[in-house]
């Protein structure tokens, strides 16, 4: 009680209460900053695009007033979605098939990977970790052409398996394939979910897994009742951490493909922000919204299971 | 010289050609940070003469061949003086497309005039008219827009009126160009590069002669070419293949069941044969990665850089109807209104206009200029074009027989976007 009184007598001499909230606040500033200026500021532009209306011109005006916005830009991309001349359903459906391949395929991948460099990497998990950061010292975009080159029909790829007689003519990797664009985003996310998992089974006290066996479980099933429960927390936030910008690719089925075949909502997105003029850059807005709003269920399950797991731990 | 020697621009740059870049924004815009001091440009006063045009549903005049416009001139921003001396120890500051002018040219413009000159390009014209309206002071000097943006560019005070004083090479400009339709006098631009779009196809792999076709612009709906087709990643160019396709010529059509059916067959297009979308013409044709491209005529005058080892390349072949009746368009270059250097600017433009530039230009983007002198037996014997693909040439008379692609008004543009995004998602 007596120390709690001489703590409380300290903080006054340091300035009290009301300084201390202002020190708290002070800290906070910069993202808080940071999160006007780059999200929420960008985010209230969307929604000014999309409630906004086309100038003399043709051009996209943002409407800042929500008291003028207009529904016109809702009530097109509600068209593009149900109706007569609806198209987006089909790329819907794709678009979640191949990032639910996508997605599988990085984390059988993934995980081995992780948790061979977690558990069995001895002395070298320094090298190992580099090796597994070193992707991101080259932009997606230098890696996804880098492939273009190798997936050309007289590319090394073509070449490699010809000569072990795995196909009998040169495939044409970039003329549309959807197994093409799929392995694209394997590529370009899987070094995000190697890291998050690592992370994750680096952390996992190896006394427990000890424990398992001592108590007579086999590798397997020490592996399954001890360490693949341990590793949800880690694979449910990789997943989404690949999960969410593999949805709203572009980039890598525009590069890899260039096909109508293989387009991807993300794809759609693009087209309508890149319309000549702008002209239908009120429902790329509209889309770009509701997109958000989809991918914020994912993140919310994630928090709460977070914090279910926190609470857990505890 | 290569074609495109000098290229340094990423590869993402290297992937799509100097006409794609261009033609990405077939109706350029304003960003939203520029449209109202523009909008505001358009309703103040000027001592404008009225623009003799039809116009679209905002009251902005679109020219047209049988409709042409004499933009405003306005007080405060008049062309300069002349007889001005050069400017000296100058930057004179290019704002550009992307290797869409020889570096070489710029070296020796830079040395006769005892200056330097400096490029910053821009991937559309959205984005350039949105970093011009930005209200920064960037120095730029020169600027090359498409003629659709006109509007935009004269009622926003953008550019600048030209002093012809400077620019005596304007009279080696083709007839069809001394008072062009979309900007009557030539009061604020001088012409840069021309252009057909047609089909180029690998002769070695296609077992039809478009020019034995009855209809050569239906050349690309053919099955048994999957995977082995491409048309042009541009809305304009490729809704209007649709309509040429349907036998609509009225490349400028606000008719929405036209546009409608053009994009139809462009579904049809995607299922028939997976198409490819890009405006990688210059390289997928020679390269033999695709047989039969929409494409434009000085990306495939170019097709002699790219041939593979071994492969002649006679085996291209460029389709343009013989008697002009398809897309034609063309570039200009302008002076904007703040540039440092408005003299150098002016004598820049000139210099570009002088016939042997011209060819210099062409050896490396392959675009023809319609200056005299300019011509098919010009560049066969300066082996700037392979005789084979003569068929790039753009004639003079393709200027009054052709159909161009304009600017549209703003609801009908929406339609063509509409069905172009349709399309692309088939």
């Amino acid at each position: 009680m007596a120390a709690g009184q001489e703590r409380v007598g300290r903080a006054r001499k340091r300035g009290g209460p009301n300084q201390h909230r202002l020190f708290w606040a002070a800290l906070a500033a910069p993202g808080i900053i940071w999160l006007a200026v780059l999200f929420i500021v960008p985010f209230y532009a969307i929604l000014a695009i999309s409630g906004g209306q086309l100038n003399i011109f043709g051009n996209p005006l943002a409407q800042w007033n929500p008291l003028r916005w207009t529904g016109t830009n809702f009530t097109s991309a509600w068209h593009d979605v149900v109706g007569a001349s609806a198209f987006v359903g089909p790329i819907l459906l794709r678009t979640l098939w191949y990032v639910a391949a996508a997605s599988l395929i990085s984390l059988v991948i993934a995980y081995p990977a992780a948790y061979f460099v977690a558990r069995f990497s001895g002395r070298r998990k320094a090298l190992f970790l580099i090796l597994l950061i070193a992707p991101f010292w080259i932009s997606y975009m230098m890696r996804m052409l880098a492939w273009i080159d190798l997936l050309q029909t007289n590319g090394y790829v073509n070449k490699v398996l010809s000569s072990l007689h795995l196909i009998g003519q040169p495939v044409d990797w970039l003329g549309g394939l959807p197994v093409t664009v799929i392995l694209g985003l394997v590529y370009g996310y899987i070094p995000y979910l190697i890291l998050v998992l690592f992370a994750g089974l680096d952390r996992i006290d190896p006394a427990l897994i000890e424990a398992g066996r001592d108590l007579g479980l086999g590798r397997v099933r020490t592996f399954v009742r001890v360490t693949l429960p341990m590793s949800r927390q880690p694979i449910l936030t990789g997943m989404l951490i690949t999960v969410l910008p593999m949805l709203g690719d572009y980039f890598t089925n525009q590069l890899l493909s260039g096909t109508t075949g293989t387009t991807m909502f993300g794809n759609v997105i693009d087209d309508q922000l890149t319309s000549g003029g702008g002209v239908l850059q009120g429902q790329g807005a509209v889309f770009s919204l509701l997109f958000l709003l989809v991918l914020t269920a994912p993140m919310i399950y994630y928090v709460v299971a977070t914090n279910r797991s926190s609470r857990a731990a505890t | 010289m290569h074609p495109h020697e000098g290229w340094t621009e990423d590869r993402r740059g290297e992937l799509i050609s100097r006409r794609g870049f261009l033609k990405q924004s077939a109706v350029a815009g304003l960003a939203v940070g520029g449209a109202s001091s523009l909008l505001a440009a358009c309703s103040s006063g000027g001592s404008a003469k009225a623009p003799t045009a039809s116009s679209s549903s905002g009251g902005i005049p679109l020219p047209r061949p049988n409709s042409p416009v004499t933009w405003p001139l306005y007080a405060d921003n008049a062309a300069i003086a002349s007889n001005l001396t050069p400017e000296t120890g100058a930057t004179l500051k290019l704002f550009n497309w992307v290797a869409y002018i020889n570096p070489q040219c710029l070296t020796d413009f830079g040395k006769k005039y005892k200056c330097k000159v400096e490029v910053t390009t821009f991937e559309n014209m959205d984005d350039a008219l949105a970093k011009l309206t930005s209200g920064q002071h960037l120095g730029f000097d020169v600027f090359f827009p498409t003629i659709d943006v006109m509007d935009q560019l004269v009622y926003g005070k953008i550019i600048q009126p030209l002093n012809h004083s400077y620019i005596p090479n304007i009279s080696q400009a083709w007839t069809d160009f001394t008072n062009p339709f979309y900007d009557g006098k030539w009061q604020y631009t001088v012409p840069y590069t021309i252009y057909t779009t047609g089909i180029a196809w690998r002769k070695d792999h296609v077992n039809e002669n478009p020019y034995a076709m009855a209809n050569p612009w239906a050349m690309p709906w053919q099955a048994k070419y999957k995977d082995k087709v491409a048309i042009l990643d541009d809305a304009r160019e490729s809704i209007s293949l649709g309509l040429m396709k349907n036998g609509i010529f009225n490349l400028n059509t606000t008719d929405p069941a036209q546009i409608t059916a053009a994009g139809q067959q462009l579904q049809d297009l995607a299922r028939l044969t997976n198409v490819h979308i890009d405006n990688n013409d210059y390289t997928e044709i020679p390269s033999g990665q695709i047989w039969i491209h929409h494409a434009w005529s000085g990306d495939i005058a170019t097709a002699a850089s790219y041939m593979p080892k071994g492969v002649n390349v006679d085996v291209v072949g460029y389709w343009f109807p013989p008697d002009g009746r398809g897309p034609v368009g063309n570039d200009t270059m302008t002076v904007l209104r703040g540039s440092p250097n408005p003299v150098l600017a002016h004598l820049f433009l000139n210099y570009m206009l002088d016939v042997n530039n011209v060819l210099t230009n062409i050896s490396y983007n392959g675009y023809m200029q319609p200056i005299n002198g300019i011509t098919q037996q010009r560049l066969v014997a300066e082996q700037l074009l392979p005789p084979s693909l003569t068929s790039t040439v753009v004639l003079p008379s393709y200027f009054r027989r052709g159909v161009l692609e304009l600017q549209i008004p703003t609801a009908t543009n929406a339609l063509w976007e509409q069905a172009w995004l349709q399309a692309k998602s088939a």
